[in-house]
């Protein structure tokens, strides 16, 4: 027998470097959710009755206490962009997306009552807010990747913020389907109260804010009749933050057990969990069980939306206000296609809206179909040349395919030139 | 129905949800069109459909009493309707304590949406089955009326429940049943209506179409409550 000594350093085996590459692509763009949705999808119509068995077990977990995490997540990105010293702070920022997002809502609002009105099923008529959701990740993502650095970017993030705060509070309610009992406002003042002397005290770590405040808000809401996937909103605001600068949902340095970024380093896998749960237990529709409030959702969202924001703009626009610079319209037409996806706050605010029933899954149906708004805007981009399908990018992109070498492909430089042009 | 409570006068009618289609003219669409019945003091007591406007639980005539789901007692009859199209956790809860409560010899449940169906366009709502379902078995129902799929269908009896899809009272949909191992009978040529009387421990039922012809009949007997 022969032996052979072993190299010195070993190269990882292909398979591993692949498996570890994708979870970390995965991960870092939010693909676990529509990966869930996608299991739901097949394993509800092969096998109904063990997939609603399941799906109806793990629902208040996931749905009412899960989701506060995420959440929690969004308001921390959001508190702070906005901030002094954030991206978006200055209200000259957020005056035409707030006016686009409201545009948004009441035509997604107005096509989606017209239809339900022109089938006669008044019982979908409070299903509206479902319509004017965005799913903030996916849009961003692909405004970002069609953009890169581009004005569309925060234009998008600051209209898909308002939409879908303007929605959490229409749906926040959930009486009459459930009891409301007393207490709860008593527990959100202890719930506020213990979070402002916390930070008053200077507690810099999350914990007791979490793992205190959380669930005496959790309860507030629960007792008022409220969703309680919100108890954490009111209270992240009294963490510590530190300014963004448009860094939505992307890495930032690592800090101590204090520092403001720590709360998301920590739950930043466990949540991207929760989405993934989210959208098994929440997206797993029959295909059968498409209904008026499927189409009412979708031509609201693809139509009614993009139509509305662009309206919205148009008229702000001949009123006086201005298109951030390098913000062109054809650039408005595919942010507003963008928004036309709902996928995870569409199904959010069906299952806020609604109870289980024939109504909720058209309405997840059709918050699962508006995933037709990214090849929409993909294909918008296209037409209309706009951000990488732009002219000038396309010369870039021949000059590089000539000069590009492994190390370097050419659409790596062609990212870097294309930057710098838009800049 | 008119001409058949000549020989079998009904007391009372259950609607099965979509009592009324496009305009919401409970005039025109309903009370005009059962008047005779109406007036012979035969009164219905109806379930929401999605094509209803959930304001007609306030219309006096469908005896709903303002409520989405509620519940009445006809002799020994304890009959139990839902709201299907929103299932609400405080819903099931009210029907578990219903049904646990209830001391009549028998249940009768009916809601819109069935549980079982081998309608074409709908099918068994399958999501609803999994919550409603071990209810029902558990506390000992007899039948379950449903409609939603414009058909006529008995199932087979599942766990012990006898299931009717009557749907195809208002508005047929020809030619959409798809018979399979749960059918018992059906029917999708015609527009049906059902008699149903109980005696005792058994359930007699005639399912007679809109020319006057029995298309179904037969007897169920009562699940044990215990």
């Amino acid at each position: 027998m022969t032996t052979h000594p072993l190299p010195h350093r070993t190269l990882p085996a292909s398979g591993q470097y692949s498996a570890g590459a994708l979870f970390h692509f995965t991960i870092e763009h939010f693909l676990l959710l529509p990966l869930g949705g996608l299991i739901a999808l097949a394993w509800a119509n092969t096998r109904p009755e063990s997939y609603f068995t399941t799906a109806y077990a793990l629902s208040f977990v996931v749905n009412e206490i899960g989701m506060a995490l995420f959440f929690a997540l969004i308001t921390q990105e959001i508190v702070e962009e906005i901030m002094p010293g954030g991206a978006l702070h200055t209200w000259r920022h957020w005056t035409l997306p707030v006016v686009g997002a409201g545009g948004g809502i009441v035509g997604s609002a107005f096509v989606y009552l017209a239809y339900v009105a022109w089938k006669h099923e008044p019982v979908l008529t409070a299903g509206w807010p479902v319509a004017g959701a965005v799913d903030l990740a996916f849009a961003y993502f692909i405004v970002k990747a069609m953009f890169r650095r581009h004005a569309a970017i925060p234009f998008l993030l600051l209209l898909a913020i308002a939409a879908d705060a303007f929605g959490m509070v229409a749906i926040a309610s959930r009486h009459p389907f459930v009891e409301i009992r007393p207490g709860g406002t008593a527990l959100m003042v202890a719930a506020l109260g213990l979070a402002f002397a916390l930070r008053r005290w200077k507690v810099r770590t999350f914990w007791p804010y979490l793992a205190v405040c959380g669930p005496l808000s959790w309860g507030a809401l629960y007792l008022d009749g409220l969703h309680p996937a919100f108890a954490l909103v009111p209270i992240v605001p009294f963490l510590p933050h530190a300014p963004r600068s448009l860094a939505l949902f992307e890495d930032t340095p690592h800090g101590p057990h204090d520092s403001p970024r720590h709360f998301e380093h920590v739950w930043k896998y466990p949540i991207q969990g929760v989405l993934f749960l989210f959208g098994l237990v929440n997206a797993g529709v029959l295909l059968s069980g498409y209904g008026t409030g499927t189409w009412a959702l979708l031509s609201a969202a693809v139509i009614g939306k993009p139509l509305g924001i662009l309206a919205a703009v148009g008229v702000a626009v001949a009123l006086g206000l201005h298109l951030p610079a390098r913000l062109h319209w054809r650039d408005l037409v595919v942010v507003a296609l963008a928004t036309s996806g709902g996928f995870t706050f569409g199904l959010f605010f069906a299952t806020a809206a609604f109870p289980l029933g024939p109504i909720l899954a058209e309405l997840k149906m059709g918050a699962v179909a508006t995933g037709i708004g990214v090849p929409l805007a993909i294909g918008a981009a296209r037409l209309l040349h706009v951000g990488r399908f732009g002219r000038h990018a396309h010369h870039y992109h021949e000059a590089h395919r000539h000069h590009g070498s492994r190390d370097h492909p050419p659409h790596h430089a062609h990212r870097v030139h294309h930057a710098h042009a838009e800049q | 129905m008119w001409a058949a409570r000549a020989t079998f006068p009904f007391e009372f009618a259950i609607l099965l949800g979509d009592n009324i289609y496009g305009r919401q003219d409970l005039v025109a669409k309903f009370q005009k069109p059962y008047q005779p019945l109406l007036d012979a003091g035969v009164r219905f007591f109806a379930a929401l459909g999605n094509h209803d406007d959930p304001d007609h639980r306030f219309y006096p005539a469908f005896n709903m009493n303002g409520q989405r789901y509620y519940t009445f007692v006809r002799q020994t009859v304890r009959f139990v309707v839902l709201d299907t199209n929103q299932l609400d956790p405080k819903q099931v809860a009210w029907t578990e304590d219903t049904l646990r409560t209830s001391q009549e010899a028998w249940k009768i449940v009916y809601f819109h949406h069935p549980l079982y169906s081998d309608g074409g366009r709908h099918g068994s709502d399958v999501e609803l089955r999994v919550v409603l379902e071990p209810l029902l078995v558990r506390h000992g129902v007899s039948v379950v009326f449903a409609s939603h799929d414009h058909i006529y269908e008995r199932v087979k009896p599942q766990n012990g429940i006898a299931y009717f899809v009557e749907g195809s009272s208002g508005q047929l949909r020809k030619g959409n049943l798809r018979r399979s191992d749960l059918t018992a009978a059906g029917f999708d040529q015609d527009q049906t209506f059902m008699l149903v009387e109980i005696a005792g421990s058994e359930m007699h039922f005639k399912t007679i179409s809109r020319t006057g012809v029995t298309v179904d009949s037969g007897v169920i007997g009562r699940r044990s409550t215990t």
